[in-house]
């Protein structure tokens, strides 16, 4: 074996480079390919982790724990004590980064012109600092500073819809804890810039005061949670099922399915172009390598003539497709590394501000290389590459030394 | 013809037949051949074009089966050897050199010579001063490490004829070897193979219709129509 490849390695390197304008169309095949599929899956990887960061960064965190039946019927009625000492110590744990209690309520807004449905948030203004962007996205006003902070803020579109603006009144209504319509009057001190969906639902105030103004004590009705490694998710939420056995706690997959959809398929769109330019390199193999076949028709007929056994001329020319796409594989890791490296420093899309708003979109991706698909792509591209090579190399071992004599007198 | 009954015959060819296609259109590029190629014979294959030199040059080779007849190499018959034997058999027992030459247009003249003895497993040093050796015996001492492109067609001849011989073979069968070069060359290598003959003992048989060729043979075999019309020793 040792000795076949000793005779059939410099000639299979040479072969390579003695008809370089075909070898250079199948390198910029394979190259080109490969590293479309690489640059392509670390942006879509890339796009795909900023509009997760973003959406779970606004407000879903990893995981969030209700009250049972919260999800199906999301109010008043379906509250839950602060965390105790139990789900307390899981939340204060080393996987979990950081955690916060939240009042939701649905509620109506008022203005002197219109009255909208929207979600009551109440929040703790320093705990939201550590775990949501929304404070960051404040643009105009303020973001709350305290519990009992008495003001609200509230979404862009959702002033231009109630025709209020900073500084004016409104009026948030809900169903109290007594069963009763409770009603109170709030300053806009705040507005906020997201999505416009997100915009238009939630309106955020003091958790101490909505709990006041709601007729509650301490009653929550969310908490929040990351958890900056994924991998440990599933850890984190089986302590805390452990700790709190009678609520429902979830992971951010369960609580936004599209946003889990998105994740996935992303995955899948890198498959699938993945698949056309496996079909795209194995067509340019193929066509390139029986060229040179046909071309060489006479050497190898040559080569049977001096001795050589067929399935060395089988060996050499799978080792020249071998080596071919090796050299082209490398070539387009290594730019595709280049450009990931080019790119990490940030992709500003802040052009189109509007449109990735509407995505929960971050105005600019950070494409970062995923070491398995880094791997796992270019050893597929590789191992199919030489696989299709194997026709035309099946054609090369078949060729006849008496048809080389025929032709070479 | 006339077989020398001291010597056991490298080739013996038996009614050997070609035919080439099939009923009407069927060409009898070979019609009951019976000839024994000796050891240390220098034959010269005459005859016009189509008269079945190549094809009868193809079965000694082991490069074509006959459509009937055996042919029989050292004693042993080709019919029934795979592949890989008839490969392992050309490259123990017989040396080719071509008319186009043939060379290996990516390997140096070393390297086309070094090329055969790497097949038969020879340990580097030695196929290195094996191939060395078979280049200056044929004069390219110095240009060693030329690819064919560099070299002009009578040194590209004589590196196919150092490749031919550099394995030892039993039997080297050249088809047309001087039909590409000038009557300078031609009578060069001529001689070149008169002596490796003559003080090698080296067996060569000749497909040729170059009387310049044919004035160096020891035994001239005239084929007309696929037979063999004369068979003289000189």
């Amino acid at each position: 074996m040792m000795n076949t490849f000793n005779i059939l390695r410099p000639l299979a390197w040479r072969n390579l480079w003695r008809n370089p304008r075909r070898t250079g169309i199948t390198l910029i095949v394979v190259v080109v390919g490969l590293w479309s599929v690489l640059t392509f899956s670390a942006l879509l990887g890339a796009w795909a982790a900023s509009s997760r960061d973003e959406a779970l960064g606004l407000l879903i965190g990893q995981g969030q724990i209700h009250a049972a039946g919260y999800m199906d019927d999301p109010n008043i009625d379906h509250l839950m004590p602060p965390a105790s000492p139990e789900l307390t110590a899981v939340l204060n744990g080393d996987m979990v980064e950081n955690w916060v209690e939240r009042l939701e309520v649905p509620a109506v807004v008022q203005s002197e012109y219109k009255t909208l449905p929207i979600t009551i948030l109440g929040v703790d203004p320093a705990g939201e600092l550590e775990i949501s962007t929304l404070p960051s996205k404040i643009v105009a006003g303020r973001y709350l500073t305290s519990l009992d902070d008495d003001g609200v803020i509230i979404g862009l579109n959702l002033a231009k819809r109630l025709k209020t603006e900073l500084g004016r009144r409104v009026i948030l209504m809900s169903l109290g804890s007594d069963g009763y319509l409770a009603q109170q009057s709030f300053d806009v001190v705040g507005i906020f810039d997201a999505d416009q969906s997100f915009e238009d639902n939630n309106v955020f105030t003091g958790r101490s005061l909505a709990q006041h103004y709601l007729g509650l004590e301490d009653e929550i009705s969310q908490i929040a949670f990351t958890v900056p490694l994924d991998e440990n998710l599933p850890m984190v939420m089986e302590q805390i099922t452990a700790a709190a056995p009678d609520l429902d706690s979830r992971e951010w997959r369960k609580l936004s399915v599209m946003l889990a959809a998105m994740d996935t398929s992303m995955g899948s769109i890198i498959y699938v172009w993945l698949g056309i330019m496996i079909v795209m390199i194995s067509i340019g193999i193929i066509n390139t390598q029986l060229m040179a076949v046909f071309e060489r028709t006479q050497e190898f007929g040559l080569m049977r003539a001096l001795g050589l056994k067929p399935k060395m001329v089988l060996i050499l020319v799978t080792f020249e497709s071998t080596l071919l796409i090796g050299v082209g594989v490398l070539l387009a890791v290594v730019l595709a590394l280049m450009t990931v490296y080019a790119l990490s420093d940030g992709i500003d899309l802040s052009a189109f501000a509007q449109a990735l708003e509407e995505f929960q979109q971050a105005q600019v991706l950070y494409p970062t290389v995923n070491t398995s698909d880094f791997i796992i792509f270019p050893l597929i591209i590789w191992l199919l590459g030489i696989l299709v090579a194997l026709w035309p190399a099946y054609r090369a071992q078949k060729v006849s030394p008496v048809e080389a004599m025929r032709n070479a007198t | 013809m006339q077989p020398d009954t001291a010597k056991n015959p490298i080739v013996t060819c038996r009614n050997v037949e070609k035919t080439f296609g099939k009923g009407d259109l069927a060409v009898h590029a070979l019609r009951g051949i019976n000839l024994e190629i000796m050891a240390g014979d220098f034959a010269t294959l005459a005859g016009p074009s189509g008269s079945g030199k190549t094809t009868l040059l193809n079965m000694i080779g082991a490069l074509d089966h006959p459509t009937k007849g055996e042919v029989i190499i050292e004693g042993k018959a080709l019919s029934g050897l795979s592949k890989a034997q008839l490969s392992d058999l050309r490259l123990h027992k017989i040396g080719f050199i071509f008319q186009a030459y043939n060379l290996i247009p990516v390997f140096s003249a070393l390297e086309n010579v070094e090329f055969v003895l790497q097949l038969q497993q020879v340990p580097k040093v030695e196929r290195r001063e094996r191939a060395i050796t078979a280049l200056t015996e044929v004069g390219l001492a110095g240009m060693e490490n030329r690819r064919p492109g560099a070299m002009s067609g009578g040194q590209q001849q004589r590196v196919a004829v150092a490749r031919a011989l550099v394995s030892k073979p039993s039997i080297v069968l050249a088809d047309e070897p001087t039909a590409n070069l000038d009557s300078k060359t031609t009578a060069e290598l001529m001689a070149l193979m008169s002596k490796l003959n003559s003080e090698l003992g080296i067996t060569f048989v000749i497909g040729t219709h170059d009387p310049r060729v044919m004035q160096h043979s020891k035994r001239h075999i005239e084929m007309i129509d696929g037979k063999i019309e004369s068979d003289i020793r000189s």
